[in-house]
């Protein structure tokens, strides 16, 4: 009975399989691309920023190379975007402070020639209005603490000019955080860190927690009155590296109503990826400090000779190919894990190595349509498309708000 | 602490002479009301360094200096350009951080007293403030040095909120040449020339105190917009380099530009200048003692202080001779027979120079309303002077940048 039953529903399961199939995912496509294009599809890292500085680089027009430019975030959907201010973690002190200031006038200018398309945004509300207007929302994320030169006020300063996160610390230590990916010399967050945090707090400042150690993450949730964001970290139960985020951290991150974007990067996100390229080079910190050597101050070749190298050796078979779907994996994981509240997307394109099929913005509307198939409610998927992190800005905005009025 | 005592007295002095001035005469209570009713508009006070000391409050009254909201409120201090100011000496990005730090200390202190301040950054701003009964803060970076050679650090002020850049300080930079030094560039350099515009474009106000005369002209040339002289005064009446010629102030009129009246005793008076000159030893005595009461690295607010404070010590002495604020109103005269009364202000240098005995601090400002109608200046052209004259500009500038802005 009980086999024949089974059988019997198998059989009907066929069928409807067979009857439904194709137009169920033409369907599937076209409500993707609908509900992916009247979203706002907000990216939390992108180190675009540094190539500002090149002459060969224009974000209005199409680029041959990279991932970001105007015409590929329209075409992908993406319509905010986090620029990101980064220098090398070993400058530091005033010309650390001024590379910074240099990177977000870059952002600042950018936008500026290309208001048509592009607006600055300060909030989650100035996001929701560049949106109604059909513009892409521009923001700024400060990568590393270094870049304020141990000085207090510049979080103000970098406040008042638009940054709206700031990772604690880079590759290296900082002289207040430890880094995931330096020997710890702090313990996490000193004093003076944690002093950083409240200050962030005060100005509305997202306290970023990729690249940091996790005693500083966990120093850091501990310390910060208003909810945390990895802008670009990934699952390290799927692949293990200190970039990524344990369960634990992601709970925890969760319970206090922060959120983790998922990065796109190969080796954070393929752990045969991670492996292969640990034995080959020494992983990303060891390739990252050779390149220093052949790039010197030039950000932008950094990126470039990275994505080259990657390039290289997955064509001799040194490395394994990566495909874009290990985002998705990684997305389910977070959300199986913490629920759907708690898992954005941070790229980190123009800035790492991407998976095939992700190579630029205007993939974008692959994920949409992979966690539809996989069964998602329209209204999780808005939220990790850019829900979720509006959310945190914005109870960012009222812990600052209440912070000051005090 | 004899000085200490004695400037109190001074100070306490000077306010009942206002007070008892105002009690009676006609005069004196036409004056109060028409200065309590104007904008007040100072270009230039170096309050901003004191703002570094933790322990500087501007909300409560000083016992020292010239500048706290308590006394801009006795004195009608409507609108305030605090001043960006590190040494010319200072290069470099160890130069921006500086400014960019009291850039902070200056919207912190707006931050903590939002119920007197406001940080302005349109001469629509400053009447908004006006209406709601506060204090507009506005910051004007006093030297060009600050930028560090870059374009990119000039804008982020602006997006701060800086409205003036003076071009130098009193070294030249990479890019201007200063009246106290040694001309390098003949006036402005090309890139120079790049920074103006680019103000022009910002709506960022020129300012060309400090600056040689020839990058004076040459930044008349170049600018769109009027230029301000934040604080300098009449050479024709006291021939220090800082001050401007009668031709350079037609020159500036002729263009649209104001001067704004610096109070520094050196400046306000060829007496104090021949007699500085005379024993150059003074100052050096001075500069010794400022060094020793404030010690410690980047301690400009405190040595800003100090050398009024010992300057005056040597007044008392008879080493220096008296300057009375009435200097002041022969300057702003001048002034105004020279370049007309569409084309002067006031800009103190409080808390950064030496002042006049009468106009130790802001309680004092009064007194110029007063000084000019006994003088026979109509009320309006009084308000000119206080402050109208400089919103003028503020507003021709505001216009000359959304023009450019609009260009492309």
């Amino acid at each position: 009975m009980r086999s024949r039953r089974a059988c019997l529903s198998f059989v009907s399961f066929l069928l409807v399989c067979w009857l439904m199939a194709p137009a169920n995912a033409d369907e599937i496509a076209e409500r993707a691309r609908k509900l992916h294009f009247s979203s706002i599809v907000l990216d939390t890292h992108d180190d675009t920023t540094q190539r500002f500085f090149s002459k060969d680089f224009d974000i209005a027009k199409r680029n041959a190379d990279g991932s970001i430019d105007i015409p590929r975030m329209r075409e992908g959907g993406m319509n905010a975007i986090f620029f990101s201010i980064w220098i090398d973690g070993r400058t530091l002190g005033p010309p650390a402070i001024q590379k910074a200031l240099d990177q977000i006038d870059a952002v600042h200018e950018n936008v500026r020639k290309n208001s048509k398309d592009m607006m600055f945004c300060r909030t989650a509300d100035d996001v929701r209005r560049s949106h109604a207007q059909g513009k892409i929302a521009a923001l700024i994320g400060v990568e590393g603490g270094h870049m304020i030169g141990n000085d207090i006020r510049m979080v103000r300063i970098f406040g008042d000019l638009g940054v709206r996160y700031m990772t604690l610390s880079h590759f290296y230590n900082d002289e207040w955080a430890d880094s995931s990916t330096d020997k710890p010399a702090h313990n996490g967050l000193t004093d003076y860190g944690k002093h950083i945090v409240r200050e962030m707090n005060r100005q509305g400042i997202m306290v970023d927690i990729s690249h940091v150690s996790d005693k500083t993450f966990y120093d850091a949730l501990e310390v910060s009155k208003a909810p945390l964001i990895a802008s670009h970290s990934s699952c390290r139960a799927l692949c293990s590296h200190v970039r990524d985020m344990s369960d634990d951290m992601i709970k925890a991150l969760a319970a206090k109503g922060g959120v983790i974007q998922i990065n796109y990067e190969v080796s954070f996100i393929d752990q045969a990826y991670k492996d292969a390229s640990d034995k080959l080079s020494g992983g990303v910190v060891a390739i990252f400090d050779q390149l220093k050597k052949e790039c010197g101050d030039d950000e932008e070749c950094l990126g470039k000779k990275m994505n080259e190298m990657h390039d290289k050796a997955v064509a001799e078979g040194k490395l394994p190919h990566v495909s874009w779907e290990r985002i998705i994996d990684h997305i389910d994981h977070a959300v199986k894990l913490v629920g759907a509240d708690h898992v954005g997307l941070g790229s980190d394109f123009d800035g790492a190595s991407m998976p095939e099929g992700m190579e630029d913005a205007s993939k974008l509307p692959k994920i949409t349509e992979a966690l539809m198939r996989k069964g998602y409610k329209d209204e999780d998927i808005r939220k990790i498309l850019g829900g979720n992190l509006l959310r945190v800005m914005e109870q960012n905005e009222k812990v600052s708000h209440e912070l000051q009025a005090q | 602490m004899i000085s200490v005592l004695m400037r109190v007295a001074t100070v306490a002095l000077g306010g009942l002479l206002v007070t008892t001035g105002l009690a009676g005469d006609s005069i004196s209570e036409k004056a109060r009301k028409l200065h309590f009713s104007s904008i007040v508009v100072d270009t230039h006070d170096d309050t901003t360094q004191r703002m570094l000391d933790p322990k500087f409050d501007v909300g409560s009254r000083q016992p020292m200096g010239s500048i706290d909201i308590p006394r801009m409120r006795e004195g009608g201090l409507g609108a305030i350009f605090f001043s960006i100011w590190i040494p010319s000496k200072v290069t470099g990005p160890a130069a921006v951080q500086k400014a960019l730090e009291q850039i902070d200390a200056v919207r912190e202190q707006v931050r903590k007293h939002p119920k007197d301040l406001v940080l302005a950054a349109t001469a629509e701003q400053i009447r908004q403030a006006h209406k709601n009964g506060k204090i507009a803060a506005l910051m004007g970076v006093e030297g060009g040095h600050m930028i560090n050679s870059d374009l990119g650090v000039l804008r982020r002020y602006a997006g701060l909120g800086v409205r003036y850049v003076t071009l130098t300080h009193s070294g030249n930079d990479e890019w201007a040449d200063s009246s106290t030094d040694k001309a390098a560039h003949n006036g402005l350099t090309d890139f120079g020339r790049n920074v103006v515009r680019e103000m022009n474009r910002l709506g960022v106000m020129v300012d060309i105190s400090h600056v040689s005369d020839k990058t004076f002209y040459d930044a008349l040339e170049v600018s769109r917009a009027p230029l301000l002289a934040s604080h300098s005064s009449c050479r024709a009446i006291c021939d220090a380099p800082r001050n401007m010629t009668d031709q350079m102030m037609k020159d500036l009129a002729a263009k649209g530009g104001v001067m704004q009246i610096n109070y520094h005793v050196g400046f306000l008076s060829q007496e104090f200048r021949n007699a500085e000159k005379a024993d150059p030893k003074i100052n050096e005595a001075i500069a010794e003692e400022v060094t020793k009461r404030c010690s410690g690295d980047s301690n400009e607010g405190c040595m800003l202080i100090e050398g009024d404070r010992i300057t005056r010590e040597y007044v008392a002495k008879g080493a220096l001779p008296r300057v009375e604020y009435t200097k002041i109103i022969e300057h702003i005269d001048h002034a105004v027979k020279v370049a007309g009364i569409d084309h002067v202000g006031l800009g103190s240098d409080f808390d950064g120079a030496n002042m006049p005995y009468g106009m130790e601090d802001a309680t004092m400002l009064p007194k110029i309303t007063v000084a000019l109608l006994e003088k026979g200046y109509s009320e309006g052209d009084v308000e000119k002077i206080l402050g109208q004259n400089t919103l003028r500009l503020m507003t021709d500038v505001e216009r000359v940048s959304r023009e450019l802005n609009a260009k492309k």
